[in-house]
């Protein structure tokens, strides 16, 4: 594992595109030794960038050490990191959705070279600063391109996901994840996963579901108290009225963006960014309300797939997405039994109350 | 003209071991207008010099002997103020602030009396103060403008300029940069990871993660570990000033 001593790499100067008469996917996997002083492009400002935060724990596979920590604590945890410091993590739930994001960038500084509206991963952790160097030999070691980030040493790292415009936080801290919520940060909870399936390489896929994710919780509230038939119902009395937007709704704008970038140089029908509304509700009924709402918001989805309450496994299996957001644990554990990544958005009227006086592990302050 | 007048009330620290920090009596102390009230109102620097005591307590629980000290000496060099000597002095007991030393020259060899008193780093307010000190091989820091609301002692460190090529013989003030910074990292290592009364923070504006990656390395090579690390490639710095609270910032003069 080797790292750049004393090499300062200060991205100043014009953009460097790669033009080569590969496709835009083979540059991205274009091997680069690490020891290479290469020019990287600049990272783009934190105003024009969809920034996603990113905690160490869903980037890398982090169990072992996590295990340290809950075991033999804080010191022996960070001892055994700088130990290993030249030994890099392997992938966690979140590296192939991040490197999905970044083969999207190399497209887009293809086709729009002088643009910021790219991509930007910051690498948002309250791990100390003596795990930091083993971060960056990782993120060397995997060819990611993440330049910034936070390592806030046990603070909370709320605020700066302020201070860079984040527009969505994956966490594996669940507690984390509400307080970011609670901002108006779009933020999911992600978990390690036995399987992953495979995903594209050509194209980045990202699936949401409806209510309490990019709609408001408003409808699963009647539903809750009232039954599904009450709430068709309601839905269809209310076709026509807009449902309040949900926590993820800013997150598919900011793709809905990118991809008119695509669209406006001729890339439609092979959009490298795809998107997808898996949701319980109904073609029949209760679905006309979901579309009209997106419709509303000036936001178009690429797939809506109704199941009507069916399992939602097998569609995800076929969709196959990078990503898929929803804020039922059941339907969560559902994807990630087929292999799909599946992140809980908590929020809303299905999130069960928070026991008090548990000493829950998973959300102590381990370092994330 | 310097003059220096000891602290009778506060055991003097020892002379080759102690962290000597010179702070401008303007910024911890406003004593306006004579309007017969003793009390000043308290200035900028004044939880830093809490946050220096504390930091002191906490060393002395570890180890009753401990030399590792910071020694802070107060420094007036303006005329005005030192027409409020008595008032300085007697605010200083009042406030319980441990301050070793206060120092009175006229406002052109103030730089004197920080080499006299053997300054390892000295905190203004006044940007040409900090550069005019720099200049004589004194390390200086801008103290926060903004009144930090944090117990512990929190320094952040602008690690752009922490890379120097080999080329460039270090400057006086570089020199003293390093040693203030190898004296910080002793005292930091004094406690544990958790609880620690001093937090050291590592801010790269320029560059990405491989130059915070390289000042990471470079500085623990010096025997300073750092609690805190962010690398901001570019992204504005004064969000990230504002969540960090710190108390002092340590900037090479020279690059900003």
């Amino acid at each position: 594992m080797s790292q750049n001593h004393g090499h300062t790499l200060t991205a100043r100067g014009p953009d460097l595109t790669s033009i080569s008469n590969r496709a835009p996917w083979e540059d991205a996997r274009m091997k680069l030794k690490p020891s290479t002083p290469t020019r990287k492009p600049k990272p783009p400002k934190p105003e024009n960038a969809i920034t996603i935060g990113v905690s160490a724990r869903v980037l890398f596979n982090m169990e072992k050490e996590q295990q340290i920590y809950e075991q033999q604590g804080l010191e022996d945890y960070i001892k055994y990191q700088v130990e290993h410091e030249t030994q890099p993590f392997s992938p966690g739930p979140a590296f192939s959705f991040v490197k999905a994001l970044e083969a999207v960038n190399t497209q887009l500084r293809e086709l729009y070279p002088d643009s910021e509206e790219l991509f930007d991963v910051v690498l948002m952790t309250n791990n100390h600063a003596y795990v930091g160097l083993r971060l960056i030999n990782t993120i060397n070691h995997h060819q990611l391109f993440i330049e910034r980030f936070c390592m806030t040493g046990g603070n909370s790292p709320i605020g700066y996901l302020k201070a860079y415009h984040t527009n969505l936080y994956l966490s594996s801290d669940p507690d984390k994840v509400r307080e970011a919520l609670e901002e108006g940060i779009a933020a999911a909870t992600m978990f390690t996963q036995e399987k992953i399936t495979e995903v594209s390489d050509t194209q980045l896929r990202v699936a949401f579901d409806g209510d309490a994710v990019l709609f408001s919780d408003e409808s699963e509230r009647i539903y809750k108290a009232h039954g599904l038939d009450k709430f068709f119902e309601h839905e269809k009395a209310h076709e026509n009225k807009p449902l309040d937007h949900g926590p993820l709704k800013g997150f598919l704008e900011a793709l809905g963006k990118l991809q008119k970038k695509f669209y406006g140089k001729g890339q439609r029908m092979d959009c490298p960014i795809r998107t997808y509304l898996v949701t319980a509700r109904s073609a029949a009924s209760s679905g006309t309300r979901a579309l009209k709402t997106l419709r509303s918001w000036g936001l178009e989805i690429d797939e809506a797939l109704f199941l009507a309450g069916a399992p939602k496994g097998p569609m995800l299996e076929k969709i196959r997405p990078h990503i898929f957001f929803d804020d039922q644990m059941f339907h969560v554990e559902g994807a990630a039994e087929i292999g799909t990544v599946a992140c809980h958005v908590p929020y809303g009227i299905s999130q069960a109350m928070p026991k008090k006086g548990i000493n829950d592990k998973e959300t102590s302050s381990a370092p994330k | 003209m310097v003059s220096t007048i000891q602290n009778t009330d506060v055991k003097q620290k020892e002379a080759d071991r102690a962290v000597v920090v010179a702070v401008t009596s303007r910024a911890v102390f406003d004593c306006g207008a004579d309007d017969g009230d003793e009390v000043c109102e308290v200035g900028v620097a004044f939880p830093l010099l809490q946050a220096l005591q504390r930091v002191n307590e906490r060393l002395l629980e570890e180890n009753p002997t401990e030399s590792l000290l910071f020694d802070v000496v107060l420094i007036t060099s303006d005329s005005q103020q030192q027409q409020q000597s008595s008032r300085i002095i007697s605010n200083t007991r009042h406030h319980g602030l441990e301050i070793s030393r206060f120092c009175f020259s006229s406002e052109e060899d103030f730089t004197e009396s920080l080499l006299k008193n053997n300054v390892h780093l000295f905190l203004t307010t006044d940007r040409d103060e900090a550069a005019q000190a720099s200049q004589k091989g004194v390390f200086s820091a801008l103290l926060n403008g903004k009144v930090a609301s944090s117990e512990q002692l929190r320094v952040v460190f602008c690690g752009d300029a922490v890379i120097r090529t080999d080329a460039e013989p270090p400057s006086a003030s570089q020199d003293a940069a390093q040693s203030f910074w190898a004296q910080l990292g002793e005292m930091r290592r004094r406690f544990g990871v958790l609880d620690s009364p001093l937090s050291l923070v590592l801010l790269t504006s320029r560059g990405g993660r491989e130059s915070c990656g390289a000042a990471l390395q470079t500085l623990r090579s010096r025997g300073v570990n750092m609690d805190e690390a962010y690398s901001l490639a570019g992204a504005p710095r004064i969000p990230i000033l504002s969540l960090l609270r710190p108390h002092f910032l340590l900037i090479n003069h020279l690059e900003d």
